[in-house]
């Protein structure tokens, strides 16, 4: 009689190979070396498995972290807000995926947000300027050319 | 109270590349804070329920180093290590922003 192995999950302890594999497969996007991102694992003092997605130099600060605690599968933020929890590994990967795309481009809303506003404080301190400019020009213009 | 267990660390980081200096200053903060909480006879379990943590999963990541105390919740975390709230930021200031801690309070000052 053969006996399949099965590769038994892990429940405390160190990441198991394939527990890596699907975090790193999903967060694969995030992890290109144009996004400058690392990863990390660590432990917490209990022996807990944790993986930290660090943010690009220079302060590599950690964005998101995904912990094993028994059975569940817990994934926070890099302040420590609780954004999802459950037993599926591969659930909890995709919200960390999803929570890394949701990050990028609430970047890009930023920056997006901050060129209108620069472009809009310049027309409305610059642009003026300008017209008075103008205008001074248009009624000191005639009086020049009687000197010409 | 309880005490860390070894793991062994995967990285995804290019063999041979350097840790920054604002992780490694993260992680001797860190370090201190674990001191502290041992001094105060806390677990991160103990320590994170009296913050109102769900999981202590949050502590740990400030502890190795790879997260910072959250200014909103500074003042309860140096209450529950028995420190006074001032002098816990000015000395976590020291290693989350070293040269804002040297404009305020100088290089000597620790």
């Amino acid at each position: 009689m053969s006996v399949v192995a099965f590769e038994r999950k892990s429940a405390t302890g160190a990441w198991s190979e394939s527990e890596l594999n699907t975090i790193v497969a999903a967060l694969n996007a995030a992890l290109g070396p144009a996004k400058g991102r690392e990863w990390e694992t660590g432990a917490t003092e209990s022996g807990d498995a944790q993986f930290y997605l660090l943010d690009s130099l220079p302060d590599q600060a950690c964005e998101l972290c995904v912990s094993r605690i028994g059975g569940r599968y817990i994934l926070e933020d890099g302040s420590g807000r609780l954004l999802f929890e459950h037993r599926s590994l591969p659930l909890v990967a995709q919200h960390a995926r999803a929570a890394v795309s949701s990050r990028s481009w609430s970047l890009v809303a930023r920056l997006v947000l901050l060129s209108f506003t620069v472009r809009h404080t310049i027309q409305e301190k610059v642009e003026p300027l300008l017209i008075e400019g103008e205008e001074l020009l248009v009624h000191v213009a005639p009086q020049l050319a009687i000197f010409a | 109270m309880k005490r860390a267990k070894q793991q062994d660390v995967f990285t995804g980081r290019s063999p041979g590349q350097a840790v920054p200096e604002a992780r490694q200053l993260r992680k001797l903060a860190g370090d201190w804070l674990k001191l502290r909480r041992a001094d105060a006879e806390l677990s991160q379990a103990d320590l994170a329920a009296r913050l109102g943590l769900k999981y202590y999963t949050f502590i740990s990541q400030v502890e190795n180093g790879f997260s910072r105390v959250p200014t909103e919740i500074m003042g309860a975390w140096a209450n529950e290590l028995g420190i006074e709230q001032g002098a816990f930021a000015k000395h976590l200031l020291m290693y989350y922003e070293p040269e804002l801690h040297r404009l305020l309070f100088g290089a000597e000052s620790k």
